[in-house]
């Protein structure tokens, strides 16, 4: 069935139009301007810290710098904050890269994990119980103060948005200025293979809505809260 | 075709949200607060006017070769196992989505707020499909659904005209005995819509964005119930207007931003997410994955001067500065498609026998062409539609009839007319005028050389007053307006 109503539907909209169809290949998009890459660009990875810092709390984030010898730390200051007793983590390598490995293996009986041998059902159930969420992020932008995540098998969709409280660690150096540059970068990954996905998410902040009498109010469907935490990498 | 939202005339329409005070205070409420947020969210991007001509051009760009960017779409969505279904009409649509409901056995269908999906009647008809339930997640579409399928009056916040009593009323039918607190409410209704949630077995989006070049789409989203709906369910139907396409994931961020900035005043939505079907390994996602793609009246505009309605994001901005929508609401424009974008979108849709009315209920201030981020004229294709209903009307010998129709609808509601008058001279530079403006071109202001004029036919048979100078530009009259609301002026 897919398709077999396509070339009826595309030949009705090129006649409609008055334009003859496949020419696109001659005509290739060129933007009018290149303000999505000159926009805020030529920060250093101070500047965009702090910029970042800015504007993530402006979105209701909580925003904590930290390097890896006190990561583990502070990772145990958000689980006593938030009366965390649920967690759930992700399966993947980037414990040993935040030198996070033993904090990890203490938790393995206590925590659950999003992980790649477990059925649809038992992930999101995990994660629907989770009163805690303690996940990685690729990327920060600065701009906007927007988290990004790419879907593994690892850390699927609902790790991002069934839990209560939300907590994301991120490199420094992965602080870029803005959505064009996280774009960029995701556009290679795909292409070049490194990085297979069927869903990339940009989070900024904690889930909102406006809907009775526009007063605002946070955490409506997704985590109630959202920390971020930058570790010092460079 | 149902984007009508009533069966009443125009005027008593019009009548009716006159007198729905709450209404207009709360529109005025979220004009004059999204008046300040956007504008703070737009200078702070800086150079806005060069971002809008990025956000035309590509618009532009994508509806010149629109059937060459959904054939790409739709190879790209089949490359990673999801199937795309073109649909000429709604009635298409609707029967392809029953039919994959039936296949699939989906008896707990959740959606995420979709304009297009309320176009097509799909709740509706999904609802006719035995032991089955549907569910709108979208705080604002839960409330509206749970008040008796009550009618959206905004494209962005459908429950304006509603206070949080009546809010608190409709929850208590589900259980609620807490307070009319919004936040207090907001978590009875993440409690009982995440149970729904965890057992639906169907998930039905709208898309912002398809992106042609990878067979993704593409939501932007403040709550997180349309993350919910595209990771839940088994299977996933997407639901677009034929035009919501773009070249790539960046002309997608680009259009993500101007979207946010103008409908809401944020740089960038709590969500904005790109997604299609699961891919190995992964646990969650979709693994059945559909998208509907709808003609449904859209290419009437193809080829004639109403093509640049295509370029539409659906910010909701040209409603948030107009000033017959601050007082008529949604449910005046009688179209799930209220503003001046639906007084332009909804007569080529579905034509002007229904909407006719509708390019009249405008005072042609021009601030909705002066906010839009795709640069639509949107005035001067209310002009357009004015005319063409002249050009057509004429032949038909019935022309005299369409000029009284045109002069009634402004003169019979004394706030229509009055915004018209007041508006006449609201427009931007290339509209204005020097000497005084007379009935005569209200409705065919700055193009009163090639339009007819309708309210000729008014003035041959009644004398009728010269409408006062007003020299107040629109902001003028903006800031006028909301000071006098501050200072508790009533203005009817
Ligand atoms: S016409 Fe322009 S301002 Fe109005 S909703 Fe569409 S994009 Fe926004």
């Amino acid at each position: 069935m897919t398709n077999s109503n396509r070339e009826i539907f595309l030949d009705k909209i090129a006649t409609k139009a008055g334009r003859p169809r496949h020419q696109l290949k001659n005509h290739p998009f060129v933007p009018i301007n290149d303000l999505p890459e000159s926009t805020l660009a030529g920060k250093s990875q101070d500047e965009l810290l702090e910029l970042a810092q800015k504007n993530s709390e402006a979105v209701h984030v909580t925003f904590e710098k930290t390097n890896r010898s006190s990561l583990s730390a502070l990772l145990n200051d958000f689980l006593s904050a938030k009366d965390i007793n649920n967690l759930i983590l992700p399966t993947c390598d980037k414990w040993t890269t935040f030198g996070l490995s033993d904090w990890e293996n203490k938790l393995v009986d206590s925590a659950e994990f999003w992980a790649p041998e477990s059925s649809r059902t038992e992930n999101l159930a995990k994660a629907n119980a989770a009163d805690g969420a303690i996940g990685f992020a690729d990327y920060l932008l600065a701009e906007s103060g927007t988290i990004t995540v790419a879907t593994t098998p690892g850390q699927g969709r609902g790790f991002h948005f069934l839990p209560t409280h939300y907590l994301s660690i991120i490199p420094k150096s992965h602080i870029l200025s803005r959505s064009r540059q996280a774009m960029r970068k995701y556009e290679a990954a795909i292409t070049s293979g490194r990085l297979t996905t069927s869903n990339i998410n940009f989070i900024t902040g904690p889930s909102n809505s406006g809907d009775i009498e526009m007063v605002l109010v946070v955490g409506v469907h997704g985590p109630l809260d959202m920390t971020y935490v930058v570790v010092e990498d460079l | 075709m149902t984007i009508s939202t009533s069966d009443k005339p125009f005027l008593t329409r019009v009548k009716e949200s006159e007198n729905d005070h709450f209404m207009q205070q709360s529109v005025a409420k979220a004009q004059d607060a999204q008046w300040d947020k956007r504008t703070a969210a737009r200078e702070e991007l800086g150079n806005w006017e060069q971002w809008r001509d990025l956000g035309e051009q590509i618009r532009q760009h994508v509806i010149k070769y629109l059937p060459d960017y959904l054939e790409q779409f739709s190879d790209n969505v089949e490359k990673k196992g999801g199937h795309v279904f073109f649909a000429q009409t709604d009635e298409q649509a609707v029967n392809y989505i029953k039919k994959i409901a039936k296949e699939k056995k989906a008896h707990r269908i959740v959606k995420s707020k979709s304009m297009v999906t309320t176009e097509i009647n799909l709740d509706k008809a999904l609802l006719s499909l035995p032991e089955t339930s549907i569910m709108e997640t979208d705080l604002a579409e839960f409330i509206l659904q749970e008040d008796n399928w009550d009618e959206p009056t905004h494209i962005v916040f459908p429950t304006l005209h509603k206070n949080r009593d009546q809010i608190q009323n409709v929850f208590k039918k589900l259980g609620y005995s807490g307070s009319n607190d919004p936040e207090e409410m907001a978590k009875f209704a993440r409690k009982y819509l995440r149970e729904y949630f965890m057992q639906a077995d169907l998930g039905i989006t709208g898309c912002n964005f398809a992106i042609a070049d990878n067979g993704m789409i593409n939501l932007v989203t403040n709550e997180g119930n349309a993350d919910l709906t595209m990771a839940i369910p088994k299977t996933q139907i997407v639901v677009m207007g034929m035009e919501r396409i773009v070249p790539s994931l960046k002309e997608a961020e680009v259009l993500d931003n101007m979207l946010s900035r103008s409908a809401v005043g944020q740089k960038l939505t709590s969500y904005c997410s790109f997604s299609g079907p699961q891919v190995n390994g992964e646990s969650d996602g979709p693994t059945d994955f559909h998208v509907v793609i709808l003609d449904n009246g859209r290419s009437n505009a193809l080829g004639t001067d109403f093509e640049p309605v295509l370029q539409c994001i659906r910010c909701g901005a040209c409603l948030n500065v107009c000033p017959i929508y601050r007082h008529i609401g949604g449910h005046g424009y009688g179209s799930i498609y209220p503003g001046p974008i639906g007084a332009v979108l909804s007569p080529v849709l579905d034509g002007y026998e229904k909407f006719g009315d509708l390019p009249f209920a405008s005072s042609l201030c021009a601030a909705c062409t002066e906010t839009c981020p795709v640069r639509i004229p949107l005035h001067q294709l209310l002009i357009k539609h004015r005319k063409v209903m002249m050009d057509k009307l004429k032949m038909d010998h019935s022309f005299n009839n369409v000029l009284m129709k045109g002069a009634g609808v402004a003169t019979s509601s004394p706030i229509l007319f009055k915004i018209a008058l007041e508006g006449a001279h609201m427009g931007s530079a290339p509209l204005s005028k020097s000497k005084e403006t007379s009935v005569d071109n209200l409705f065919n202001y700055g193009h009163i050389e090639k339009a007819p004029s309708i309210a000729s036919g008014w003035t041959d048979v009644r004398d009728l007053a010269r409408p006062p100078k007003h020299s107040d530009d629109f902001r003028s009259w903006y800031k006028k307006h909301k000071k006098e609301q501050q200072e508790g002026v009533s203005h009817d």
